[in-house]
């Protein structure tokens, strides 16, 4: 039982990590819907520079900056062009689902390595992710960069009429963000489950989108979610630890997806939005221009 | 700045700034100065140049040509944060302010010395200190969008002071303030002159204020500067004459009684959440009847775009009862309101009354697409539509080059009268209308207001809600002043005086008179 | 900015006529098609002699052509299933999802007929094939109600809800064909039972008669779109929602409705691929590729700026793109996922080039500095 909740908590830090770039992209008022994209990104590019390096620091760093150069591209696509950035997002999804299959194909299988040691029988990067929630906590809520970056999320223009360079600030979340989901995909592919198959993530990315609508924007309550999540994800991939021949492994497969659904309209009902809906970035989504 | 400033110093100076835009020049070789100490107005109708000549002076735009100079000193602002550190501070028109942030953070936000970790306990000790200094009183903590309009305003004051304005531009400082807020801020505004301060207010429209409070006046007429008057030789006829280039008749021509029918609507202790949950419209009970205009006075934020919406099937009454002609709608779609002659014009002509994207006809359509005669087996009778959009742009004089260009590309007179014509076309027993003139200029409102008589004239039953107590005053047959979300009472407009409604705006007086 | 002695600008447009519109969406089409040169490059293969490949073997190959119009019409249903929703205003991503489940539905009408085991079973085919359409578009219908219904009830990010149930229904498929389903083939390799021969629908040239649905459509919906009264609600509701509720346009109609004709239509689409394709006629083991070929149909629906005529030459020469690509893959002995990697460039160019609607970049030379 230990090991399904270590496995759980292990599946939770891709989700928090995730999660949290996502966070911090949208509270400076970027929404980039292609999380699953930069994930992608950071899983193929870590597991391929891992196998070929042997080296695990390698890999994590080759995630984390391909995930930092997905986030700089939606950030231009975003901010500099001032397009759509549903459309962005989805292009970025794309790009990452439909390239990553090309270039990781060679790759597919098993990684080969020795395992990332545990740390207190946990997967060390789980320390990671509380860390970096705590920090991200801080940094948004207590400094001047945080009031930065939740002012140009909230209302650019006032932010830009206050001396706030808009550009700036959004280009740095976005490209944290990005870097956020790059370190996230690497953690799956070189520690959670070290083995490459095509568009593997299987909606990782969508869930972690999901989980930051349902953390109202607030790093802690998005850890709680995240470990929900990762625990119901575990549930979905082992049944029979709690309910030992009941319906087909397939079956169990759809219901973390069938939960977010359920979350997600409970959140948009009234009941919710009228309570606790004030929290949503203000100019989230919406391109900002100069006068 | 290193030089003492003397009372009388020229602190800021405009010489010969232009701004050419495609088709137009904003500003025109425009000279300008103030000193310290002193409250320079600028006055100007929408289009003058005024907007330009400000944002100019922030550095929000570049000119042209021209030179500014600050404190003595050439200067060539690339952002406003080149104007904020040299001493410039600007309140604008439209709250810049982030309504989810608390007060101090939207004061500290973009401030130099705010540190990297924000040290909230000392910001806010400076912060109370200048409050006292000009007599504001606000919490720190508060959310902003907690706030009054008053209350916003005085906190971007007090962000520009924090920042160490020297020069202070109020763009249209009273234009959403109820009275006693005004007559606070014209108080904190001397105080601040005795500061050496200098203030620069950019106003439209409200001249009494420019000839209580300001020394001198620039007024701009298409983009030139017309003239430049101390304001003690100065009038109110005087000001507007410069103004608007003719001879301004104040008031409208009242168009007395259309004899009173029998009521169209009948509103019966109505209340309405506003989106964010709260009950912004608190039990009003009222009725319009036949030929009559009925006013509602209030300044915006006080329930009446909620009231406007409940009435138009755009959002749920929460209870009460709504009737039209006696018949019970409180439930009815919008679509069934409009089908049964309700017609309703919003404040937001291009977020709500328009679409950009569509063409003029496919707009006229927004109000026929449903009616029977508009389309046959599901199939829209696009002949019949381009007619009657042809007629009415001709019969209202909608300055376009045809009907299918897009109606983004319509000014806001223009838009205005492309709705106002859908809308009245249909002959509606009862007309909403929601701040029907806001951003026009003089020549549209008065066609706008025109209209309104008329429809009164065809017997139609008029709700006119606005903010502007001379529209108020001048086209209803009764008024009731709106504030937080309910009814200050109801005065007939023959007998109303500005001052009452003006101060029952402001929640002062209760229940003046009840008809 | 600066270039030599020309000035560079940018600046807006406001309307940009039809052709200007084609033209951008050519060149951003070959602008993907040069990058993916690239991939060819690197494999070894000179790019334009891969691209001949490509174009003899999708529009000329007597085997290739009749594959690249099956595709085709799979696409065209699939870029429909998009643009319905989306000139409302709304992503439909879910196409994957719902032509699971129209191919489930389809398939679920046939087991009720006792086709499955019964390759010789004399079933009637003017009965059973209009049943199995039906089944499909249903089945498609229903699934695309779920975030046509909660967009509408609850304002549900639809991005979402859409792509949770291409999962959900990606797992129901393999619940069904594999392990022991109910739908699980005799031949035990996780695929789906086969349909008898008298249903499957016949073919003229190798293509079957959904391509009459496929084209009948375009023009219907296009027809729809320009001309009825419900297509002026659905566009209008998607330029400017709080307007089209102004104009007494409900958006819980407007979303619930474009959501069920998305539904409907991806439904046909399972259909059409698993049941009429010649050689397929059977949930394959693979079906997975073809809910990631549906994404093409958001590409298909984004060149086309949702005009359904529009979208029929860019269905077959993508069409034709996946499936020349595929085979080249093979002859050439390229890396797997040749298709995969050109949608992904594809989508991000298209991104990029969505700037020049917007703007137009315009060059002014500069008076000499005195």
């Amino acid at each position: 039982m230990w090991e399904f909740f270590a496995r759980s908590l292990d599946a939770s830090t891709i989700f928090t990590i995730a999660a949290l770039g996502e966070l911090i992209g949208q509270r400076s008022g970027i929404l980039n819907v292609g999380i699953e994209g930069a994930m992608l990104f950071g899983a193929t590019i870590g597991f391929m520079v891992a196998k070929v390096t042997g080296n695990y620091l390698l890999g994590f760093l080759a995630g984390i900056a391909i995930g930092g150069v997905i986030g700089l591209l939606h950030g231009f696509f975003s901010i500099t062009l001032g397009g759509d950035q549903v459309v962005n997002g989805m292009g970025i999804w794309i790009l990452g689902f439909g390239l990553t299959a090309y270039i990781g194909y060679p790759y597919t299988g098993p990684l080969g390595m020795e395992r990332i040691p545990d740390a207190l029988g946990l997967s060390p990067f789980f320390f990671v992710g509380i860390a970096l929630i705590a920090i991200s906590w801080f940094v948004l809520s207590r400094t001047n960069l945080g009031l930065k970056i939740r002012s140009v999320g909230e209302n650019p223009s006032v932010a830009e009429v206050s001396g706030i360079n808009v550009a700036k600030t959004r280009y740095l979340s976005v490209v944290t963000s990005g870097m956020l989901m790059g370190l996230a995909g690497a953690i799956y592919a070189l520690d959670y489950n070290p083995v490459w198959n095509y568009n593997f993530l299987m909606g990782w990315g969508f869930i972690s989108l999901a989980l930051v609508f349902f953390s109202m924007w607030n790093p802690t309550i998005l850890l709680g979610g995240s470990i929900l999540f990762g625990t119901l994800w575990q549930l979905s991939l082992n049944p029979q630890l709690l309910f030992p021949n009941l319906l087909s492994r397939y079956i169990w497969r759809t219901v973390p997806f069938a939960i977010t659904i359920g979350v997600l309209v409970l959140m948009s009902t009234k009941w919710f939005s009228s309570r606790w809906g004030a929290a949503k970035p203000e100019a989230l989504g919406q391109p900002y221009e100069k006068e | 700045m290193s030089t003492e400033i003397k009372r009388g110093d020229t602190v800021l100076a405009a010489k010969g700034i232009t701004k050419r835009y495609p088709g137009l020049v904003a500003n025109d070789h425009i000279d300008f100065e103030i000193k310290a100490g002193e409250i320079h107005a600028i006055l100007g109708e929408n289009g003058a140049g005024k907007t330009t000549l400000m944002k100019i002076l922030f550095g929000l735009v570049q000119p042209d040509e021209g030179e500014i100079y600050v404190f003595g000193r050439k200067v060539n602002f690339k952002s406003p944060l080149d104007a904020i550190d040299l001493g410039i501070g600007m309140v604008h028109q439209n709250r810049k302010l982030i309504s989810a942030h608390s007060v101090i953070e939207n004061i500290l936000l973009g401030h130099p010395s705010a540190g990297g970790i924000l040290n909230l306990k000392r910001a806010a000790e400076e912060i109370t200190a200048l409050c006292e200094r000009y007599g504001y009183k606000v919490d720190l903590q508060a959310k902003v969008w907690h706030l009054s309009e008053g209350e916003k305003q005085m906190v971007e004051i007090l962000k520009a002071l924090y920042r160490g304005a020297k020069i202070l531009i109020l763009d249209e400082p009273t234009s959403a303030l109820a009275p006693p807020e005004t007559e606070k801020l014209l108080a904190s505004i001397q105080i601040m002159t005795g500061d050496e301060l200098a203030i620069v207010p950019f106003i439209t429209h409200k001249l009494p204020i420019v000839l209580t409070v300001s020394h001198r006046v620039t007024v701009l007429r298409r983009g030139k500067v017309i003239s430049r008057i101390n304001t003690a030789d100065a009038t109110e006829q005087s000001l507007a004459k410069e103004m608007v280039g003719r001879e301004v008749i104040f008031r409208l021509e009242r168009v007395e009684d259309v004899e009173k029918g029998k009521p169209i609507l009948q509103v019966e202790n109505l209340s309405a959440f506003n989106d964010k949950g709260f009950l912004d419209l608190k039990g009003v009970s009222f009725s319009v009847h036949e030929g009559e205009i009925f006013g509602i006075a209030g300044v915006s934020g006080n329930g009446q775009q909620v009231l406007a919406e409940a009435l138009a099937g755009l959002r749920k009454a929460a209870s009460g009862k709504i009737l039209v002609d006696g018949i019970d709608i409180t439930n009815s779609t919008s679509l069934q309101r409009w089908q049964n002659g309700v017609g309703y014009i919003p404040a937001e002509q291009r977020a709500v009354g328009s679409i950009g994207d569509f063409s003029l006809v496919e707009n006229m359509l927004m109000n026929y697409y449903f009616e029977d005669g508009f389309s046959k087996w599901g199939i829209v009778d696009t002949r019949k539509i381009r007619n009657l959009t042809e007629e009415l742009i001709a019969e209202y004089g909608v300055a376009t080059p045809n009907a299918d260009v897009r109606a983004k590309g319509l000014s806001g007179g223009n838009l205005q009268k492309l709705i106002l014509a859908r809308v009245l076309s249909r002959m509606p027993r009862l007309l909403i209308v929601n701040l029907p003139t806001q951003g026009l200029d003089v020549g549209a409102t008065e066609f706008v207001q025109n209209k309104l008589l008329e429809a009164k004239k065809a017997r139609a039953g008029v709700l006119l809600i606005s903010e502007d107590l001379d529209e108020i005053l001048s086209l209803s047959d009764r008024i009731a002043p709106i504030y937080e979300g309910g009814f200050m009472g109801m005065i007939p407009g023959k007998s109303a005086e500005r001052e009452t409604v003006g101060a029952m705006m402001a929640g002062l007086q209760q229940k003046a008179t009840v008809i | 900015m600066k270039l030599g002695s020309y000035e560079v600008k940018l600046e807006k447009k406001v309307n940009f006529t039809g052709w200007q519109a084609t033209v951008i969406s050519i060149l951003a089409i070959l602008f993907a098609l040069f990058l993916v040169g690239f991939i060819f490059l690197q494999a070894g293969v000179d790019p334009l002699l891969g691209y001949k490949e490509i174009f003899s073997y999708a529009f000329v190959n007597a085997f290739g052509l009749p594959l690249t119009i099956n595709r085709a019409i799979f696409l065209l249903l699939c870029t429909f299933a998009f643009i319905v929703p989306m000139r409302a205003g709304l992503w439909n991503i879910g196409m994957a999802g719902q032509l699971y489940a129209g191919a489930l539905g389809a398939f679920a009408v046939a087991f009720a007929f006792g086709a499955k085991g019964a390759l010789t079973s004399d079933l009637s085919a003017g009965l059973v094939i209009p049943a199995m359409i039906a089944g499909a578009a249903v089945s498609g219908m229903m699934v695309g109600a779920i975030p046509g219904l909660l967009k509408g009830r609850f304002n549900t990010n639809e991005i979402v809800v859409t792509m949770m149930i291409n999962f959900i229904a990606f797992w129901l498929v393999s619940h069904m064909i594999k392990e022991g389903g109910p739908f699980m083939g005799s031949g035990g390799e996780g695929e789906g039972f086969k349909l008898p021969e008298s249903i499957q629908p016949p073919l003229y040239q190798g293509i079957p008669f959904t391509i009459w649905i496929a084209l009948g459509l375009s023009v219907l919906l296009y027809f729809v779109f320009a001309k009825t009264k419900i297509g002026y609600q659905i566009r209008a509701f998607g330029l400017n929602p709080s307007a089209a509720r102004y104009a007494g346009i409900s958006p819980f109609k407007i979303s619930l409705l474009v959501f069920i004709i998305g539904g409907i239509i991806a439904g046909l689409a399972g259909y059409h691929y698993f049941a009429t394709v010649p050689g397929v006629y059977k949930i394959t083991k693979n079906y997975g590729d073809f809910g990631d070929l549906a994404f093409y149909g958001i590409i298909c629906g984004l060149i086309s700026q949702g005009n359904p005529l529009t979208a029929i030459p860019l269905a077959l020469l993508f069409g034709g793109l996946t499936n020349g690509g595929r085979f080249v893959q093979g002859k050439l002995q390229l890396g797997f996922g040749i298709d995969y990697a050109l949608l992904g460039v594809l989508m991000i160019i298209l991104v990029a080039f969505q700037f020049f609607f917007r703007y137009r970049i315009v060059w002014k030379k500069m008076e000499k500095e005195k």
